[in-house]
């Protein structure tokens, strides 16, 4: 077991024994090797189910708008860029502070399953993972494998803006380096340079493949209404319809609506099932807001307003 | 009936023939993660290599979203239009945990009341079926009675068995087919070939990882209707309808009208997914299934039980999509496995 999984267990069950948290919300072992599951510990003598590994990629604050009423507090366990939401979270009313223990973890990436698999195949057991600084070590039933950080993470771990989270109360490990670059946009900028045709013709590949299954929304953390556009039959803001024109309308008022409140955790990118690169919308509007206003990643710090969700009076306004 | 032999060299224009005289539906990768079985006009569209599509084939006869039919007035008249029948169709390609999920769709589309629009599209369309080179990771088909080469529900079979492929006739059809394009194959003995389908047929067998045993799972089943397991599985699930929509057998549609100022319209139908929370909401805002809890247990209850129940027919395949893309790991190969673990608890 490495340090980290153990240091997690260890305070996930003083808070449950000591009855600080009702809830523990974490990852646990999935049901392949390369893929992990949220866990919801209550016993503390289920902590053991609780682990650590660089497969843990999933945001699990996600879940903590579903337990607001929950008597007593929530623990969740975070990774940096899980810890803007949080801030998010926080400063949308969604959840209280009070209400919930942030077992941070600082994070140097997560490793991206297929080249892993490809290397290892799947007939094999984990046994414990190990962490140098240029590598990941996989120590499994079948021998020992050497993954460089460089060319094995997911991708959004590249351009990484906290490896360390930015709010928590615990933190287990020790914290890492920080990407010395700031946040690059490379790949908006080519976006941006093509013909109102070429953008077309690129996006509408994507979103005719669309197949309205949600997921996007369902996993992200700035999607917080209790009733959504899209659910509501009448009146009809969008057909349930599976084509191209309501596709595009579904994506681009998702993408408007989490304008300044995405936190760019990926999650959106993460679990779309048709490949379709939701992330670009979203970083498009992130770059729009840092030129625009200033603006630094949501959820990078509770101190700063949302971009949108404020007025100042030096705002650019060429359109009005 | 009497197989033949299909050079390697010869299947592309054996694609091209059946692009020119049908309407031909095979798969496509449109990059590499998502391939889809889709009308193709040249062989050079198709993907051979492909492991099986993200969207199931199920999709042809049954699409995402489907006019039914569509009004307009000229004066005083009512204007109908409806569809344009099916055309003559051939999906190449298929394999055979979705030539299964066919048979399994079949009774629902066949019941009191026969779906045209289904069934129209299922009679004009012959099935050329094509073994499995490999086991997925996340396949689970053996589970269900079915292996990565069986053919049974096809028209025509294909084995590729390297320089060529094994061509099993199966039905009439298919042997109509094949007399139609006869130049494209050999008459050379196949019993080799016969032979090589078997060592690829135990090789692949042995490949499975994942190995749930179902039998007892329905019993188990009929008696966990409330059951706390359901409510941990409902945890983590996301309420997104990602395992239905990839599903070679869910078969659940909403009916959505649309109507213009000009008094012209039309009506569709578009795949629902029980995971949704409006998929149950009545008139009046009452919900039976109000909460993740209920949503989730009756996917695998319906998967491993009510299908069963209705027609004597298991509800998966073991095709693995919902495993392989279920953004929070609910695996009902897992849950297969698991179910009896938990009722032991008890």
């Amino acid at each position: 077991m490495n340090n980290i999984t153990q240091e997690l267990q260890k305070q996930a069950k003083k808070l449950l024994e000591d009855q600080v948290v009702q809830l523990v919300i974490g990852y646990g072992y999935g049901s392949d090797p390369f893929h992990v599951t949220p866990v919801f510990i209550r016993n503390p003598d289920h902590v053991e189910n609780l682990i650590w590994n660089p497969f843990c990629v999933n945001n699990l604050t996600k879940y903590l708008t579903e337990y607001k009423y929950l008597p007593g507090k929530i623990a969740v366990v975070i990774k940096g860029c899980d810890s803007r939401s949080i801030n998010r979270l926080i400063q949308d009313n969604q959840i209280e502070r009070d209400k919930i223990v942030l077992l941070g973890i600082p994070c140097s990436g997560i490793l991206e399953v297929d080249k892993i698999a490809l290397k290892t195949g799947y007939r094999l057991e984990i046994i414990e993972f190990g962490e140098q600084d240029k590598e990941y070590t996989l120590h499994t039933s079948k021998g020992s494998f050497n993954f460089n950080k460089k060319d094995s993470l997911i991708d959004k771990c590249y351009h990484c803006n906290n490896h360390n989270p930015v709010v928590f109360d615990i933190l287990l490990g020790s914290k890492v380096e920080e990407n010395s670059s700031t946040n690059k946009y490379t790949e908006i900028e080519k976006l941006e340079k093509l013909t109102v045709e070429e953008k077309s013709k690129f996006w509408d590949q994507y979103f005719s493949r669309c197949i309205r299954c949600y997921a996007c929304r369902n996993v992200c953390t700035a999607c917080t209404c209790q009733e959504c556009i899209f659910n509501v039959a009448k009146p009809s803001w969008v057909e349930r319809i599976n084509n191209l024109s309501n596709n595009t309308s579904f994506h681009l008022i998702r993408a408007f609506h989490v304008a300044g409140r995405c936190v760019d955790c990926g999650e959106c990118d993460r679990v779309c099932p048709v490949n379709i690169p939701l992330r670009h919308l979203n970083r498009k509007i992130l770059k729009d807001l840092q030129e625009l206003y200033n603006a630094p990643i949501p959820g990078a710090d509770n101190n700063t307003v949302p971009a949108l969700g404020c007025f100042v009076s030096e705002d650019p306004e060429e359109f009005m | 009936m009497q197989n033949k032999i299909l050079k390697k060299d010869r299947i592309a224009g054996f694609l091209d023939h059946l692009a020119a005289s049908h309407n031909l539906i095979a798969p496509v990768s449109e990059d590499k993660a998502f391939t889809v079985f889709k009308k193709v006009l040249s062989a050079a569209e198709v993907d051979l290599n492909f492991t099986n599509t993200l969207i199931p084939p199920k999709n042809y006869f049954f699409p995402a979203a489907e006019k039914l039919f569509a009004f307009s007035t000229n004066g005083g008249d009512i204007i109908i239009e409806e569809p344009q029948r099916s055309e003559v169709s051939v999906i190449f390609g298929i394999r055979p945990c979705d030539i299964k999920s066919l048979s399994l769709l079949d009774p629902v589309f066949y019941g009191a009341f026969p779906d045209t629009y289904y069934s129209s599209k299922r009679e004009n369309t012959l099935l050329i079926g094509l073994s499995c080179r490999e086991v997925l990771p996340t396949c689970f088909c053996k589970a269900f009675g079915t292996h990565p080469t069986d053919g049974v529900g096809a028209d025509l079979m294909l084995t590729d068995l390297g320089n060529y492929y094994l061509v099993e006739i199966l039905t009439a059809k298919g042997s109509s087919l094949l007399e139609r394009n006869t130049g494209f194959f050999s008459d050379e003995t196949t019993d080799s070939a016969v032979l090589e389908k078997e060592l690829l047929k135990d090789k692949l067998s042995a490949d499975f990882i994942r190995k749930p045993d179902l039998s007892g799972v329905k019993q188990i089943l009929d008696k966990v209707f409330e059951h706390p397991y359901w409510g941990e599985l409902a945890a983590k699930c996301i309420g997104c309808g990602i395992c239905t929509f990839v599903c070679p057998t869910c078969h659940c549609f909403n009916m959505i009208d649309t109507s213009r100022p000009d008094a012209s319209g039309s009506r569709y139908r578009c795949h629902d997914s029980c995971m949704f929370p409006g998929f149950t909401k009545m008139a009046g805002g009452h919900n039976p299934r109000p909460t993740k809890v209920e949503r989730v247990r009756n996917r695998f209850m319906h998967k491993l039980k009510y299908h069963l129940d209705r027609y004597n027919l298991e509800g998966c395949t073991g095709c693995g999509r919902c495993i392989a893309k279920c953004p929070v790991n609910i695996d009902i190969s897992q849950i297969i496995t698991n179910i009896r673990e938990v009722v032991k608890d008890d």
